[in-house]
């Protein structure tokens, strides 16, 4: 019984929890994406010199900028155009992974809270990063197209590659990661210490 | 535990790879997702005859809005993480089969409220649809995988209750 009243109560909390949270996060999304911004934008513009000027933040949204133009509607090097071609990349279908996590941590019961959930994030951060470069990797695909496979000296990732990349960094990760950080971080909390301590033994 | 997260991962890529390729789109995933549509549909017809369906969408015959069932938004990623967790646990093949099951039908009760909520919460706000829609039902839904997991993993120490230590 005590240990169904730990579930009951664990969901409680994490519905009490999960609305402030996604609140605080729909605020503040645009901040919080700049460290994963910071290493996506050095990633790719060390991988694609040729294709990518930068990556920054831009209100709630990220911008990567090209090293493409426009001209009468066709893509054209930078040189040649008129204005340097950029696209919006939507950093919150990661980032809400963050508040997610939140809740998830802040309603379980254990004896530390700060030290534990510094961790998380520090894990959940590099997988950010990489579900960005997987977005922008989708982005330069589909928006560039030969543009961005043709280029000299460089390895792309296969068109089929990126799009299950990209598909599993936006459906999988970003729900998945911060309940997988969870369940490792509170084995020995209540609430699992019941259902996994058979199996140890 | 390594052993754990070694087979989940390998279930979870070949599940979710398997789930890309365009046959079993075409054949599996795409009638899957018509036939939830249809379902959902069937649930709102006899409170509101302005509804129709067809194919994967879902619309108003007055305003004209409708939305339609597209790959995320059929709950397969969430069965398919369920199922890589529960396999990945050692336990017998009944268990398993019995919490895959029990737990699909969990998954599609949640992702048939999803639709409903969301096709009526886009024909009023579009900015509330899509927030609730990208961020917070795919959190409630793996919530849901999650507590079906932790169900299970309880079910499994009550039916094999730990041995007692040996005395003597």
């Amino acid at each position: 019984m005590a240990e169904q009243h730990d579930v009951r109560q664990f969901l409680l909390f994490v519905f009490v929890l999960l609305i402030p949270c996604f609140a605080l996060w729909t605020v503040a999304s645009g901040p919080l994406a700049i460290p994963a911004l910071g290493f996506s934008n050095m990633v790719l513009t060390h991988w694609f010199p040729d294709v990518v000027n930068a990556l920054y933040v831009d209100g709630n949204k990220a911008l990567l900028m090209t090293e493409f133009g426009e001209k009468n509607g066709n893509l054209v090097p930078l040189a040649g155009a008129e204005y340097r071609l950029g696209f919006q990349v939507n950093t919150r279908i990661l980032t809400y992974s963050l508040p997610f996590y939140t809740a998830l941590h802040f309603a379980t019961q254990k004896k530390e809270y700060f030290q534990s959930y510094v961790w998380g994030l520090l894990i959940l951060y590099p997988l950010l990063t990489i579900g960005l470069i997987c977005l922008c990797l989708k982005e330069l695909m589909v928006s560039l197209g030969t543009h961005f496979f043709s280029q000299q000296g460089v390895y792309v990732p296969d068109a089929n590659l990126i799009g299950i990349l990209y598909q599993f960094s936006v459906l999988i990760v970003p729900t998945l990661a911060p309940a997988i950080i969870w369940v490792w971080q509170n084995k020995d909390a209540p609430l699992l210490r019941s259902a996994l301590r058979q199996r140890k033994q | 535990m390594a052993r754990f997260v070694t087979i989940f991962v390998v279930i979870l890529v070949t599940l979710f790879t398997v789930e890309m390729l365009v046959p079993v789109q075409e054949h599996v995933i795409i009638p899957f997702t018509s036939m939830l549509a249809r379902l959902s549909a069937a649930l709102i017809l006899p409170f509101d005859p302005s509804v129709i369906a067809y194919g994967k969408v879902l619309q108003f015959k007055d305003t004209g809005f409708a939305v339609s069932i597209e790959a995320g938004c059929n709950g397969v990623e969430a069965t398919i993480v369920l199922i890589a967790a529960v396999v990945a646990f050692p336990a017998g093949w009944g268990a398993r089969c019995i919490a895959i099951g029990l737990g699909f039908l969990a998954i599609q009760v949640m992702n048939i409220a999803r639709i409903i909520s969301l096709f009526y919460l886009g024909n009023w706000n579009m900015e509330f649809f899509e927030w609730i829609h990208l961020y917070l039902w795919p959190a409630l839904i793996m919530l849901d995988v999650l507590i079906v997991f932790i169900l299970y993993l309880r079910y499994l120490t009550d039916s094999n209750p730990p041995a007692e230590p040996a005395v003597g």
